[in-house]
């Protein structure tokens, strides 16, 4: 881990965007998330670690709602967005999920052209007034995700088409183009090889100017280069949160310390 | 003896077989499975299948050829003098069959001792009334040259009977007994047996592939047939159905052809889109338990027979359309009967059709696909519309294609819901008729099967089976060309 650049780790906003209190989730009888409370601030990227299985997607999902989708999955507490609780009867998940975007750990472009993927969410939120603005959107979006010189030639072409790693980042490119307030990646990485994952990660670290991202990681080099808190989980409860660089140098807990130096897994 | 007695015996001796078979390449091994080349009981398969399959081959070719071959010896043996006008060789023939089953059905049941049957005198006994009193009524008193041909019949069978009976007997223990010869640790039973099992598959694939190409064959000759009476213009290009029995018929497939394709037509617009949006309520919208109950509720509507819906039609949707277009209302319809009555009668039988296999299409798009759409604000209309059925929709196109060759070939509910008239109309209130009806019709009079009037039948099924192919043909098309792009 000689890697980590554990220099110029300041966090820039004390501003808090997300507030979760007392969240517990449940899949039928299963306790996922045990009693997780946390700030996410503004401006800020956050990364989620913790061995496999330990609720970190789940977690993400509870964020922007994306666990309505699952039948048996109930969330308990309160994540409060600027404030506002997500979960009140008044919100719409729909409106919610254009403000909070999310990447998935497994690349799934839609069956359209690239174009047609980026633009997708401009589209369905009415962020262009002319074909002209849309392609801009588009290029903007594309260049952000460090995909732009590979599809620049091909924008018709099926997104399908691509590799794992191109359409990881068309992904990335997709959820930008909506310009939420709040970027959820789920080990967006996972797919890529170590340029690509340079750029993504370059990208994050761009992204932070205009908003808050969430990212989960395996890899704590990741973790380390790219965010300024950490979060631990382990089964379902959250461990220790703070300062990427206390995290990383001083855990308070002995989990943490186990985990980072590689003795949990 | 008997075939299937015989069949019965050649199993039993493979039974046998697989026994002793087993046992042998287990001692040539001193017991240790290990030292043989392939398990033991693929020794014990070995010997089974080389003493039952070749036996029951020659039975079954047997069982096939000998009738041919003692009719056309006893049929050489019947003087040409006895056909006289009228009475042809295969009338005569048929008789001879029935006096000769006739007799052996008396020896069975009691009526006739072996001795009597053999020696009948037709002087002294009356062999119809015997015959008829075992249940082999004839039409005439039998004569002399038929009950001659009759014994000589008997006696043919009888002796092929017996050759048979040695022949596969002979064949089953010969084979079976150089098979066990041949069983010891080296033998490769394993290859043996799987290259029997290959042969068995690849038969039954060829069974289904030949059958296909015997029908096509058989309608192709016919309809070549019908091409030598009737001119092929006047069947594809003529706009008028009249067939006569009496000859001069017109035969013009138009109308029909445009019969099909009307209530085709109808009927998939009303199923197709039913049908979609019941699939896509059932996959996107409906909870766990509605789910549960609504499909098999729909998946029911394909089970029911299609003379149901033609009786739906006749009794209940033609008189209701007729009350509210017909005399008493808007006064476009004469009768119940009706291009409309059937094509909406049609369209409901194809909704679950539609319905089931494109709920099944739409369930197998991916859920990260619906779970990319929602992490980016999108609805779920807005996400069943610009990705989901985009996704599905080679599929659904086959599902369609598939919905549409059925109501091409649907018979029972045109016959039933949309009359026998055929003609060329665009008034979706006339009776008109399609492909599928007339052919039942040209087939059930008592044409002359030789008949261009009969014929035509084959060129109707002919002319229906290329659109159908065609149809199937397209979307296979369809669904190759846009498939990759989703996977
Ligand atoms: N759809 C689901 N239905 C039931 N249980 C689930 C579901 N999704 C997750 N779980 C359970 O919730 C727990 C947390 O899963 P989660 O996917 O959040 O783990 P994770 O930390 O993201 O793991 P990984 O690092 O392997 O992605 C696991 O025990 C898992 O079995
Ligand atoms: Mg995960």
């Amino acid at each position: 881990m000689n890697d980590m650049r554990l220099t110029e780790r300041k966090v820039d906003s004390k501003e808090i965007k997300i507030e979760a209190r007392d969240v517990q989730v449940f899949y039928g009888d299963t306790h996922a998330i045990k009693d997780v409370n946390v700030d996410i601030l503004d401006k800020t990227v956050t990364a989620f670690i913790g061995p496999s299985g330990c609720g970190k997607s789940t977690f993400l999902r509870t964020l922007n709602r994306m666990n309505d989708t699952i039948d048996i999955c109930r969330v308990e507490g309160a994540i409060n967005l600027d404030g506002e609780d997500i979960y009140d009867k008044r919100v719409d998940p729909v409106q919610l999920r254009a403000k909070v975007g999310m990447v998935f750990q497994k690349p799934n472009p839609f069956p359209k052209s690239i174009y047609d993927n980026v633009a997708y969410g401009p589209r369905i939120h009415g962020l262009a007034q002319s074909k002209a603005d849309l392609d801009e959107i588009v290029e903007r979006s594309l260049r952000g995700a460090a995909i732009w010189n590979e599809v620049k030639d091909r924008l018709h072409a099926p997104g399908t088409g691509l590799s794992g790693g191109q359409q990881q980042r068309l992904c990335i490119a997709r959820a930008v183009a909506t310009s939420p307030e709040v970027l959820l990646m789920d080990e967006p990485c996972s797919a890529l090889d170590p340029i690509a994952t340079g750029q993504v990660e370059d990208l994050i670290d761009e992204l932070r100017e205009k908003f808050s991202v969430v990212i989960v990681t395996h890899s704590m080099q990741q973790a380390a280069r790219v965010s300024q808190r950490t979060a631990f989980f382990h089964l379902g409860n959250l461990v220790e949160y703070g300062e990427t660089g206390q995290i990383f140098t001083n855990p308070t807990d002995p989990r943490t310390e186990s985990y980072i130096t590689g003795r949990i897994g | 003896m008997p075939a299937l007695w015989l069949a019965v015996i050649v199993l039993a001796l493979a039974g046998i077989g697989y026994f002793i078979g087993r046992a042998r390449a287990l001692k040539s091994a001193d017991g240790d499975i290990r030292l043989l080349h392939s398990l033991p009981s693929y020794y014990g398969s070995n010997v089974a299948m080389l003493t039952a399959v070749p036996a029951l081959l020659v039975l079954i070719v047997w069982t096939i050829v000998q009738p041919l071959v003692v009719n056309m010896h006893v049929a050489g043996l019947i003087p040409v003098s006895e056909l006289d006008e009228g009475v042809n060789l295969n009338l005569v023939m048929s008789d001879v069959r029935r006096v000769a089953e006739g007799l052996q059905a008396a020896v069975a049941q009691g009526a006739l001792s072996v001795q009597a049957a053999a020696n009948i005198d037709l002087g002294a006994v009356d062999l119809r009334a015997i015959l008829g009193s075992v249940g082999v009524a004839l039409g005439s008193d039998v004569t002399m040259v038929t009950l001659d041909a009759a014994q000589q019949y008997r006696g043919a069978t009888a002796t092929g009977q017996i050759a048979m009976t040695v022949v596969v007997l002979m064949v089953a223990l010969g084979l079976m007994g150089y098979t066990l010869s041949k069983t010891n640790k080296e033998l490769r039973a394993r290859n043996i047996v799987e290259r029997g099992v290959k042969i068995a598959l690849i038969s039954a694939a060829m069974i289904a592939i030949l059958t296909t190409i015997g029908i096509i064959f058989s309608l192709v000759f016919n309809t070549i047939e019908f091409f030598r009476m009737y001119s092929f213009s006047d069947f594809f290009f003529g706009t008028t159905w009249a067939p006569s029995f009496g000859g001069g018929s017109a035969l013009g497939v138009l109308p029909l052809l445009w019969g099909t394709l009307y209530i085709s037509l109808i009927a998939l617009a009303v199923a197709v889109p039913i049908g979609l949006f019941a699939a896509v309520y059932l996959s996107e919208y409906a909870s766990r338990p509605v789910r549960a109950f609504a499909k098999p509720l729909l998946e029911i509507l394909a089970g029911i027979p299609t003379i149901v819906y033609g009786l739906f039609a006749l009794l209940t949707v033609g008189p209701l359309l007729q009350r509210v277009f017909g005399d008493g209302g808007l006064g476009w319809m004469d009768a119940a009967s009706s291009v409309m009555t059937a094509g909406l009668v049609m369209g409901i039988m194809l909704i679950p059709f539609v319905s089931s296999l494109s709920d099944d299409i739409i369930n197998s798009v991916p859920q990260t696909m619906r779970d990319g759409s929602y992490g980016l604000g999108a609805t779920r209309s807005e996400t069943i519309r610009q990705v989901i059925l985009p996704a599905a929709l080679p599929g659904i196109v086959g599902a369609i294609l598939l919905a549409a060759s059925r109501a091409i070939g649907e018979t029972m509910i045109v016959v039933l819901g949309a009359g026998a008239a055929a003609r060329l109309s665009l008034n979706p209130f006339e009776a008109m008729t399609t492909v599928t009806a007339k052919i039942v019709s040209q087939l059930t009079g008592d044409a002359d099967f030789a008949s261009p009037e009969a014929l035509v039948a084959f060129s109707l099924g002919m002319t229906l089976f290329v659109i159908t192919l065609g149809l199937n043909i397209f979307a296979l098309y369809i669904v190759r060309k846009y498939r990759e792009q989703y996977e």
